[in-house]
């Protein structure tokens, strides 16, 4: 591992994404404002060019230019991340000057910033004209308007990725909490971006105040853990905890944590602004909001629960395990059973996104059960690894189907559609191809094979399963019994994706079988930005499920490096 | 040996259809029309060209220039070949972390079933020769085709279940595209009835997986150490089952082989899972129905020999009287249900829970012959049960009802389609001669000497034994009602609007007959199918279960 300063030789390349996307918001900053302004120095006839102001050109006042703008960036920060494994990983350890660890360059953070950038591309790329834009040559203050309010849109996903990013690559709990709540502005404004319409504002204010509670529990927990141990490095709280983290105050301060992650998660019983926040939101945002930012959520958790209060932390931690347990039952039926009733489609992957939720969070139910209870401490790691790596898996995966789920609504979305299942109708006669996609994209999400979302599943299933079985012994004198509890979260696990096949498949129904909606005959509205995205997002999903081999590989190594602490 | 499986048996069928899809996906409704009729041909071609390979692969076995074409040395030898070795084995590795393969074989447990799929095909698609929005129906039903081979060829439990849903999508569109006027209802409650048992078995697999010795057995993956592949997994619970012992123990073997029998149960469908069928059935379009009867439902029983019975044979000694009850049950209470039907769909798509029963005993009986009877049986029904459902497709289509009773004098009126029904109703109420009555009488057969070698009280014959009248009841009353009864004094039906009465169309006719020769063939001859299914029974008996089992 290297270890180095910030701003010292290969800083540039460690954070080459995080670099890119800086300069790309400078860039959307300025662009939109240079004109062919020109300064006269006073008392001459001398004018001397100076951009900023006067008329713009054709380039800067095209109103998709921003959207082109951030989509490239975008792309070229996910380039760039992706590069990395191209070269062999190069892990980079970047301290303060005091010698404190603050962000950590591995296999594990540019996975995720693989998941934040490639969602956040598909997104920028999926809304390239869906603010309603006049055209070039309009020189009105609303073309103008239109121009300078779609560069805000697109900054605001650009300080969404940079947050996220923080938050992947956080050594120190403070330096996390800020990443997330740079995130979470970001999204709280992203979500109200439609300030025209009621239910856009409506959902901003909404998910503001829950999550801004939610964030204010996480700040006072972590200023309680900090009052504790009296530092905030992950590498100094695994410590404090391995020598008396069972104390009431660090669990204290952990519950409250984890309300804090588990409003990202949305995780039941924080799951209430999700729904309202996601039909508000437009389609992408929603989109980014049900995989990216839950990912952030999962980073959050995976780093309280298991890297920090996990190892060594033996007797009397399964506390947590069993409310975690309950949780994460309650959660999957909750979201389940939600969905089961919502004539919203958005609504419905909302709820669907909670019950995804709660199949993860059994999975970290799993881990937990396995580092958490006494007679497992010499056991090795090997399971935990697997649900980990499910867990990467299965966020990698959620980006191709569930946003390439929302960026299809998103084009109904453009014809003012999307919010009843019914606008859905006849959607196979309008444009078979992006109905099959869609039925693609839902079978994916129930799990139906060969598709990645049931690779997903399947492995998330074999993780718990595994620990399960950990400390059996295969012989002819097994009982039932000796099998771990976990084994049964995998069968409400298996019996929840067997409810929730029945929304997922209504919508197939719907775009198959009823007829279109008065009015919405014709074809679909033009866009070939936000259909790119979807075949995109349909192409992984597709890959994803067949050849997942590689990508099981690389989240293994994801994996590798972040359990690789214990 | 050349892999024959992959590529044109479960490749092509699925490559083609997706390439047809595309091909229509964004065309409009006259285009569609336009190219209906070729890709109609297409299909065709296709499943023609596969019926020829499977059955150049039966003929294998004798003729020297059959094995030559398929590029092999010497005769393939099906009757032979026993358990545990396969024809045309094929491994390539899939996911290497998992341990998953695309592993394909047959052996004379799936090349009856494959070959039935491929038969059925061409003969689908002739039968339905008319069907609406060709353009893509013949596509799904190719796309069925290569489903349902590659569960029949599978070798590994991930492919294996990957086909084993995947079967499911085409079905489903299937069911809601052609279906009738509930077909909402129906498709969805397919595709959740089947899901539902399906994932609960897939729990059971994955648990299996895990109980097995780290890295200890061969197409071990690199990171879990486990395998999926099912020769292997059967060789090592062979192992474990000998002497006595349970492989994995007693109760872990019970939990398991119950969750592995509760996805084939359902997919049989064994009562009391079977009410998703009937509602399938009736709402399923002809070409939908016949796939789905006379190979889908088979599915189920080939699962039960290929996994939890080779895999949990204590188990399933121990389960004997609940599966001989369930096959009972679904015998006795099928039966009885068609007794009560007025719509014809109806009541063939109960005469198969019925039948399904006959497969159940025969698995219960834990006896060669009953095993050799419940393979005969899903062969038999497999191309009896698409001629009933042609019949009914038909009726529906030229009297635009299915209700018994709405068009009488059938005889007088349609003679062609009278004859087709009745050769139908008669083959599966078990005629002898044709191949129904085989695999009934092997029943008998096995049941008897099952009873009487376990001292079970001969009350159990009670349930055939009624079964075999009401059988006979049921299907000659529908008969009466429709071929015979009235004649030149009745009416055409009033749906029909006074139009004149039509016959079958040629394509059907020409169908019917082709299924009607191959009920004959194998009712006179059955032991062209019966002598590979023979020997892999008694190779199953002899090398797995009697050394585990004891007893003859």
């Amino acid at each position: 591992m290297e270890t180095m300063q910030a701003f010292d030789d290969g800083f540039a390349t460690a954070l080459a994404p995080e670099i890119v996307l800086v300069i790309g918001m400078f860039t959307l900053m300025i662009a939109p404002n240079l004109g062919d302004a020109k300064f006269r120095i006073p008392l001459t006839q001398i004018r001397i060019p100076w951009f900023f102001g006067g008329k713009r050109g054709a380039l800067e006042s095209d109103p998709r230019m921003p959207g082109l703008f951030a989509s490239v960036f975008f792309v070229l920060a996910f380039l760039l991340a992706a590069l990395s494994y191209v070269n062999g990983m190069n892990v980079t350890m970047i301290q303060s000057e005091g010698g404190h660890d603050l962000l950590l360059v591995n296999e594990f953070s540019r996975i995720f910033e693989l998941i934040f950038y490639g969602a956040l591309a598909l997104a920028s790329i999926a809304s390239i004209n869906r603010i309603p834009a006049t055209s070039r040559n309009d020189r009105s203050a609303l073309g103008l308007y239109n121009n300078r309010r779609q560069v805000d849109f697109y900054i605001l996903l650009m300080t969404t990725g940079l947050g996220m990013s923080i938050v992947a690559l956080a050594q120190d709990l403070f330096l996390l909490f800020i990443g997330l709540e740079l995130a979470s502005f970001s999204t709280y404004v992203l979500v109200s971006f439609m300030k025209e319409t009621k239910e856009g504002t409506e959902a901003g204010m909404k998910y503001f105040i829950v999550g801004s509670v939610a964030s204010g529990v996480g700040l006072y927990g972590l200023s309680l853990l900090y009052l504790w141990s009296g530092s905030l490095q992950f590498t100094e709280l695994t410590i404090a905890f391995a020598e008396n983290g069972m104390e009431p105050l660090p669990l204290i301060a952990l519950g409250m944590l984890l309300v804090g992650f588990g409003f990202k998660v949305s995780a039941a019983p924080f799951h209430f602004a999700a729904p309202d926040a996601y039909a508000g939101a437009t389609s992408p945002v929603a989109g980014v909001l049900a995989t990216a930012s839950k990912a952030m959520g999962v980073i959050g958790l995976l780093r309280i629960l298991l890297v920090v209060a996990s190892p060594e932390a033996t007797d009397g931690a399964a506390v947590w395990l069993v409310a975690l347990a309950v949780l994460s039952v309650v959660t999957m039926t909750w979201g389940n059973l939600a969905a089961l009733g919502s004539t919203n489609p958005k609504r419905m992957l909302a709820y669907s996104s909670v019950a995804h939720a709660g199949y993860m969070l059994a999975a970290i139910t799993a881990i937990g059960a396995l580092n958490w209870e006494p007679e497992h401490l010499n056991v090795s790691n090997d399971a935990a690894l697997a649900v980990v790596t499910a867990l990467i898996f299965h966020l990698v995966v959620l980006v191709c189907f569930k946003l390439g789920a929302f960026l299809v609504l998103s084009i109904l979305e453009s014809e003012k559609g999307g919010h009843t299942l019914a606008s859905l109708g006849g959607l196979a006669k309008r444009e078979p191809f992006l109905a099959a996609t869609m039925f693609i994209f839902m079978m994916s999400l129930a799990g139906v094979p060969p598709l990645s979302g049931f690779v997903s599943k399947l492995l998330v299933i074999m993780g718990i399963v595994k620990v399960a079985l950990v400390d059996v012994t295969v012989s002819g004198n097994l009982t039932f019994s000796d099998v771990h509890w976990v084994w049964y979260l995998a069968l409400l696990m298996v019996i929840n994706s067997a409810i929730s096949v029945f929304y997922y498949l209504r919508v197939g129904l719907v775009m198959f079988f009823h007829e279109p909606e008065a009015g919405r005959e014709g074809p679909l509205p033009q866009g070939k930005s936000v259909r790119l995205a979807i075949f995109a997002c349909l192409l992984t999903t597709l890959y994803f499920g067949v050849g997942a081999g590689q990508l099981i590989a690389l989240c293994e190594s994801a994996a590798n490096a972040l359990v690789g602490a214990w | 040996m050349i892999d024959w499986i992959s590529i044109p048996l479960v490749g092509l069928p699925l490559v083609s259809s997706l390439v047809l899809l595309a091909f229509v996906a964004n065309a409009d409704g006259s285009t569609r029309e336009r190219l209906g009729s070729t890709i109609r041909m297409v299909s065709l071609v296709i499943s023609l060209a596969m019926l020829a390979l499977t059955t150049m692969m039966f003929f294998a076995q004798s003729q020297s220039l059959m094995y030559e074409a398929l590029g092999l040395d010497k005769a393939l030898d099906w009757t032979g070949l026993g358990f545990g070795s396969f024809n045309f084995e094929f491994r390539y590795m899939w996911i290497e972390a998992l341990g998953i393969h695309w592993s394909v074989g047959v052996d004379a447990l799936s090349f009856p079933m494959v070959w039935l799929t491929t038969f059925l095909l061409p003969v689908t698609i002739v039968a339905t020769w008319n069907e609406k929005y060709a353009a893509t129906y013949f596509p799904l039903i190719l796309m069925m085709g290569g489903a349902l081979i590659g569960v029949f060829v599978a070798l590994d439990l991930f492919m294996f279940y990957v086909f084993w849903e995947l079967t499911l999508i085409p079905m489903f569109f299937l069911i809601l595209k052609w279906g009738g006027k509930d077909r909402k209802y129906a498709s969805q409650k397919f595709f959740i009835y089947t899901f539902t048992a399906s994932v609960v078995m897939l729990l059971g697999l994955v648990t299996l997986y895990f109980l097995q010795p780290d890295q200890a057995l061969s197409y071990s993956g690199s990171w879990t150490g486990r395998t999926f592949d099912i020769p292997t997994l059967t060789a090592h619970a062979q192992q474990g089952n000998a002497d006595g012992a349970w492989f994995l123990g007693e109760s872990m073997q019970k939990i398991l082989f119950v969750m592995l029998m509760l996805g084939f149960l359902v997919k049989l469908p064994s009562v009391p899972f079977h009410t998703w069928l009937p509602d399938a059935h009736v709402q399923a379009p002809t070409g939908g129905s016949m796939l789905l009867a006379g190979v889908m439902l088979k599915m189920g029983a080939y699962g039960m020999f290929r996994l939890p019975l080779a895999f949990f044979p204590h188990a399933a000694e121990h389960f004997q009287f609940w599966l001989l009850a369930l096959g009972m049950i679904s015998l006795v209470w099928g039966a009885i249900v068609c007794l009560g039907q007025t719509n014809l769909k109806k009541m063939v798509a109960y005469s198969s829970v019925s039948h399904m029963g006959v497969i159940l005993i025969g698995i219960a009986t834990m006896q060669p012959l009953g095993w050799a009877a419940a393979l005969f049986m899903m062969f038999a029904h497999g191309i009896i049960s698409p001629m009933l459902f042609a019949v009914c497709g038909a009726f529906k289509h030229h009297y635009h009802s299915m209700e018994i009773g709405a068009m009488r004098g059938m005889a007088q009126h349609s003679p062609w389609l009278a004859t087709s029904m009745m050769f139908a109703w008669m083959a599966s109420l078990g005629l002898p001669l044709l191949a129904g009555f085989v695999a009934e009488l092997m029943m008998f057969l096995a049941l008897w000497h099952f009873l009487a070698a376990n001292d079970w009280s001969v009350l159990w014959m009670v349930g055939p034994a009624l079964v075999l009248a009401l059988t006979a009841a049921y299907y000659l009353w529908s008969m009466q009602r429709t071929i015979f009864e009235g004649g030149k004094e009745t009416q055409p039906p009033a749906t029909l609007h006074g139009e004149p009465v039509p016959d079958i169309a040629d394509s059907e006719k020409f169908a019917m007959i082709i299924m009607a020769v191959f009920t004959i063939l194998f009712g006179v001859m059955p032991w062209i199918a019966l002598d590979m299914m023979n020997g892999w029974t008694v190779g199953f008996f002899e090398t797995l279960l009697i050394p585990i089992l004891g007893g003859a």
